[in-house]
């Protein structure tokens, strides 16, 4: 296991220490020297990161109680739509947005704006993470509170949220990484941050090495921000006791109540679906017709690498994520912790560290973006896995070793089976974002390798929107198929298959 | 004997060869160029389109190991650094002597420029008169406060035009221009130009910075009759003299097929070629106005006469200069 641990570690903190590597050649303090407009490009990515925060924060848990735990007409196609909003790429949204502005004579750009268009994308990840704490956890706990007279709002607050709050904190810290190293969406606002300091002191300046040296620095950051979440958090630990009876009745809602929980839950995935193809119903003269040829094989591409990426990513994930549940020494606690770092660079600059990988031992390209995708995924997929085994009591381990089990029996017959919901969200999570993922694959892929996302780009910064939209529409579907593939298993309870439960139909699909 | 098989087999397929080109241009009529280049000489084109920045690093890490023979990118400023980090190699060429001007090309031929495109001052006439502008320097007139709108710093095209006058005027002149032309800008700065010029016809503000092809992909019905009937309310005014820049491409320094990628760069700058290159973006090819109608529509302009040479080897002053003036 530790072997394991640290090998998986090693190989996603490797680009890192490249990374690491090209930054000592910068001048001391390049890292901390900012430049005449570093200050503004601080105080907007802070400001990014809380606004998106709080807004994905109060949002996300709000639609993911309302759609796993409350029942109301259409609430399982709701459940589904809320990934849609993940699935479209956010410099699209802002480029559409932008353009549909400049239509109408409105200059859409700013903070506001950032803020919306970054939250609208990042805010499915504590939705579906919530959700699936939700459904798994204090179910036992949730029923005592009915049975005590404890209503709906009561047992959210002081029952359901706490327990579940592991998972919210892992979706906002998504989040905020991904706020932190975008870059399209906030350039094309208008909205000068960190990623676009890094990126104009490489390019602008030329100075590469300070440029990496300030992409380490923001990752320190991060990394600090991350790790004094979870100290605050340290001392209100919840624990539920893993195996848990079927879930109670979700929450009927009737009234302006279940049309308040339609409206909250349907106007994301709206937004997202509608802003792109508002746009296109006033621009179908300039949608180009393309080959289908092109865009099958397109399609197929991103298909197996998303497909491939998902499936290393998740391996990878549940070795850092179990070690660090077993092996209590520092050294693999610091590395399982550390690994997910590279989520927090902005992708071009990894994708640098890649390349400064690659170019010195000569590895082939494909092989350099899985890697990649790993790498830059795996926080994704271990926030999930993380946050699960930290709402399972130590005393579930504790007791499966007193019986005998060795850590493998652990593992695969205790742990294992409780992570299937968090692994399954993991899995999509990680698939829907490499469909769209765009630097590494920009940088990184082979010859005549293009993928959906790079298409859409080329188009997009082009500023030919109208070729980028087919493109696009096909990375919403396969989201789309993606969540449709999944959802059903993810509304079952974990080992609900065991017959002691089988005369108890699983809620929902 | 096998051995000899071989080797001829091989040598007596020409279709087979092929070459790498890493492409910093993102034009999708460029590949239908490279296949008639296929056509022409049998040579296969494998193609990546990437950000300048990213292939320049690309390429220089992956050394001895690359798979480019041929690096495409956009802008002066990215050519020269390419060239100063010696990832481009000097070609012999009698053909690009003659398709390439003299300063739109590496004065130790290790690239050349293949097409030219113009920044231009735009102006609403119902705002701003078309005759007060004459060069980049009137659009630091107060006159114009509030009236002008621009795209940030991180354009290219705008480093490159601020470099321009820093040699055409000193920096010193330079700055004082920048400095009184950001007093003048309408906030925010934009971060593309079509809304740019959509904010113009629409009077938001009077007069803005653009590159050529834009406007002429608006007025030729690209995006649709509105944006045509939006852009055909504008006027474009060439300042004299004009600030001029280049998409350019040359032999990368370990290249596998360098006699094939020479093959690839005469025939992107040959009349025949560079047309197919320039004409599908509306850019200016080499030499003339092209054969485009629209370009021809918007009339003559006297180029500045700097070299791509010089331009990018001051690129990184005017953002520096750029940043220092409130050039957002």
């Amino acid at each position: 296991m530790v072997l394991a641990v640290a090998l998986v570690g090693l190989l996603a903190l490797a680009p890192l220490a490249a990374l690491a590597l090209v930054a000592s050649k910068a001048d001391a303090l390049a890292g901390l020297r900012l430049g005449s407009s570093g200050l503004g490009q601080l105080t907007n990515s802070l400001a990014l990161v809380l606004g998106v925060g709080v807004v994905t924060g109060l949002l996300g848990t709000c639609n993911g109680w309302l759609t796993s735990r409350c029942q109301f007409p259409g609430r399982r196609w709701l459940r589904l739509a809320q990934l849609l909003p993940l699935a479209t790429p956010s410099y699209l949204l802002a480029g559409t947005l932008i353009d549909l502005g400049s239509r109408s004579g409105q200059r859409i750009g700013g903070l506001g704006w950032a803020i919306g268009v970054l939250s609208l994308g990042t805010y499915s990840y504590v939705v579906l993470l919530s959700s699936e704490a939700f459904g798994r956890s204090g179910a036992r706990q949730q029923e005592v509170c009915r049975s005590l007279g404890v209503g709906p709002w009561g047992s959210f607050f002081r029952v359901a949220l706490p327990l579940a709050l592991p998972a919210v904190a892992a979706g906002v810290a998504l989040g905020a990484m991904e706020v932190i190293n975008d870059f399209g969406a906030v350039q094309l606002l208008g909205v000068p941050t960190l990623s676009a300091g890094i990126l104009e002191r490489w390019q602008g300046d030329g100075d590469l090495p300070g440029a990496v040296a300030l992409a380490l620095v923001t990752l320190v950051l991060v990394a600090l921000l991350l790790w004094s979440e979870r100290q605050g958090r340290r001392h209100s630990r919840r624990w539920s006791g893993g195996q848990e009876g079927a879930l109670p009745e979700p929450w009927p809602l009737r009234g302006w109540r279940c049309w308040l929980a339609q409206l909250v839950t349907l106007v994301p995935p709206l937004a997202s679906l509608a802003i792109p193809l508002i746009w296109a119903g006033f621009s179908w003269e300039q949608l180009s017709v393309q080959a289908p040829g092109d865009l099958l094989a397109l399609g197929l591409r991103t298909l197996a690498l998303a497909l491939g990426a998902t499936g290393l990513t998740l391996t990878a994930a549940l070795v850092l994520s179990i070690g660090k549940r077993l092996v209590k020494t520092p050294a693999i606690q610091g590395l399982a912790d550390g690994a997910g770092l590279g989520y927090a660079i902005p992708g071009t600059v990894l994708a640098l560290g890649f390349l400064f990988l690659g170019g010195s031992w000569g590895l082939a390209p494909l092989l350099l973006l899985v890697w990649g995708y790993i790498d830059r995924f795996l926080a994704v997929a271990k926030g999930g896995l993380d946050a699960a085994l930290e709402g399972l009591a130590p005393s579930v381990d504790e007791a499966a070793q007193s019986l005998g089990c060795d850590w493998i029996g652990l593992v695969r017959r205790i742990q294992l089976p409780l992570l299937r919901g968090p692994l399954l969200v993991a899995g999509l999570l990680v698939f829907v974002d490499t469909v769209k993922e765009l630097p590494l694959t920009f940088a990184l892929r082979p010859f005549d390798f293009d993928t959906l996302a790079v298409r859409v780009y080329q188009y997009a910064s082009d500023e030919r929107l109208g070729a980028a939209l087919v493109p696009a529409l096909l990375i919403l579907i396969l989201g789309l198929l993606a969540a449709v593939a999944l959802m059903p298993s993810l509304d079952q309870r974990p080992g609900s298959s065991s017959p002691c439960r089988s005369g108890s139909p699983p809620e929902g699909f | 004997m096998a051995l000899g098989l071989i080797t001829t087999g091989a040598s007596g397929h020409a279709e087979e060869v092929s070459i790498g080109v890493y492409s910093g241009r993102h034009y999708n009529t460029d590949q239908k160029l490279y296949q008639q280049f296929t056509a022409k000489t049998g040579i296969q084109v494998k193609l990546l389109e990437a950000k300048d920045d990213s292939l320049i690093e690309r390429l220089r890490q992956e050394g001895t190991n690359t798979a480019a023979d041929v690096l495409v990118l956009v802008d002066a400023a990215r050519l020269e650094r390419a060239s100063s980090l010696d990832l481009l190699q000097p070609a012999r060429s009698a053909a690009l002597l003659r398709s390439v001007p003299l300063n739109l090309r590496d004065s130790k031929g290790r690239w050349v420029g293949l097409t030219r495109r113009v920044r231009v001052v735009l102006v609403n006439p119902a705002l701003v008169k078309a005759a007060s502008i004459r060069t980049y320097g009137d659009l630091a007139n107060p006159a114009l406060k509030g009236k002008l709108c621009l795209r940030d710093r991180k354009s290219v095209y705008n480093q490159s035009l601020v470099a321009s006058q820093m040699i055409l005027r000193g920096d010193a002149q330079a700055q004082r221009w920048v400095k009184a032309m950001t007093a003048n800008v309408s906030q925010p700065y934009f971060s593309s130009d079509i809304p740019l010029i959509r904010a113009l016809a629409s009077g938001q503000c009077g007069v803005g910075l653009v590159n050529t092809y834009y406007l002429a992909r608006l007025l030729n019905g690209e995006s649709g009759a509105a944006d045509r009937a939006l852009a055909r309310k504008l006027q474009v005014v060439f300042p004299n003299p004009a600030h001029v820049n280049i998409s350019g491409a040359g032999i990368t320094r370990h290249a596998k097929n360098p006699q094939a990628a020479l093959k690839l760069i005469e025939f992107l700058a040959s009349p025949v070629g560079g047309k197919g290159y320039a004409e599908a973006n509306h850019e200016y090819p080499l030499k003339g106005y092209g054969d485009d109608p629209i370009l021809k529509g918007m009339g003559h302009f006297k180029a500045d006469g700097l070299s791509a040479e010089q331009l990018g080897s001051r690129n990184r002053a005017a953002v520096k200069l750029m940043e220092a003036n409130g050039w957002l």
